[in-house]
């Protein structure tokens, strides 16, 4: 393997880390406040259905509540997914462009 | 006459490599304008103005929750109910703004939605869960109204409504973030 070759392997790793690192990051913060969030509500819905304050009518949209969080949560993860592949793939491609010399995309 | 028709005839055979050249540079400039256009969108594209709406909308919100922390009742709900609309509205808004935008298809989607739905990953509304956010926090402050307008809340129905609330905004401003690159 020659040098240019080594150096181009390089430039794509880093700019796959580089972005994989910031973003794993924030998604890692994220997913931390969801399941703490979800949690602490489960703990809030138990107590208010408890001392009888949550009645009959909001037990149902309350634990619909949790159904509706919990997936939507996953939702926001697969969205994120997908603006953290697209940005690698396009860096990706930008350092390949720019290896070949012909222009940046 | 006769040297006319002879400089027409002489002016096509010379435009015909001219024609030749403009297709062949055209055809180059295409080609460069393809290759140049290979970057993949697999999301919907960032609207600041839906973060500014949220930011303002959920600063509105929580300053309505903490002037209702301590209980509301049914007698006082009149003084309530246009503060209850304006925020019905405001988020109603904003999960048309986050709807009204095209989200590319193509193959690379299409193969991770194949994926995630083989290992049973939830699918509703999976490609706008900011506008999924938003629907349900209209949900949420209807619902709010209705018990509010009928019986009153106590501080811990008011706390569930807030805690649920809170978590649909993170996850709809987090999203709506990340689509900034």
């Amino acid at each position: 393997m020659n040098n240019k070759t080594a150096n181009l392997i390089d430039s794509i790793k880093n700019v796959a880390s580089n972005i994989l690192e910031k973003d794993i990051a924030l998604v890692t913060g994220f997913s931390e406040r969801q399941a703490e969030a979800i949690s602490k509500q489960a703990l809030i819905i138990k107590a208010g259905i408890a001392t009888g304050e949550i009645e009959d009518d909001l037990i149902g949209f309350f634990l619909d509540g949790l159904k509706h969080m919990v997936t939507n949560f996953v939702n926001t993860l697969k969205g994120i997914l997908k603006v953290v592949l697209e940005k690698v793939w396009n860096g990706i491609v930008t350092v390949l462009y720019e290896a070949i010399g012909i222009f940046n995309v | 006459m006769d040297l006319n028709k002879n400089k027409i005839l002489s002016n096509t055979i010379k435009m015909k490599p001219i024609k030749h050249l403009f297709l062949k540079h055209t055809l180059l400039l295409f080609c460069v304008l393809l290759l140049a256009n290979c970057k993949t969108y697999l999301a919907p594209s960032y609207n600041q103005t839906i973060i500014d709406k949220s930011t303002e909308a959920t600063t509105e919100t929580f300053l309505f929750l903490a002037e209702i922390a301590g209980g509301t009742n049914e007698e006082s709900f009149s003084r309530r109910e246009n503060t209850y609309n304006s925020l019905i509205s405001k988020f109603e808004t904003l999960n048309l703004l986050a709807k009204a935008r095209p989200v590319p298809s193509n193959k690379t989607t299409e193969q991770i939605n194949n994926l995630l739905a083989e290992r049973n990953s939830p699918t509703s509304s999976s490609d706008y869960p900011s506008a999924f956010a938003f629907n349900r926090i209209v949900e949420n402050l209807v619902k709010m109204k209705e018990k509010d307008q009928s019986s009153g809340l106590s501080p811990i129905v008011i706390e569930t409504f807030k805690g649920e609330i809170k978590i649909f905004l993170d996850q709809a401003v987090t999203y709506e973030s990340f689509l900034k690159r």
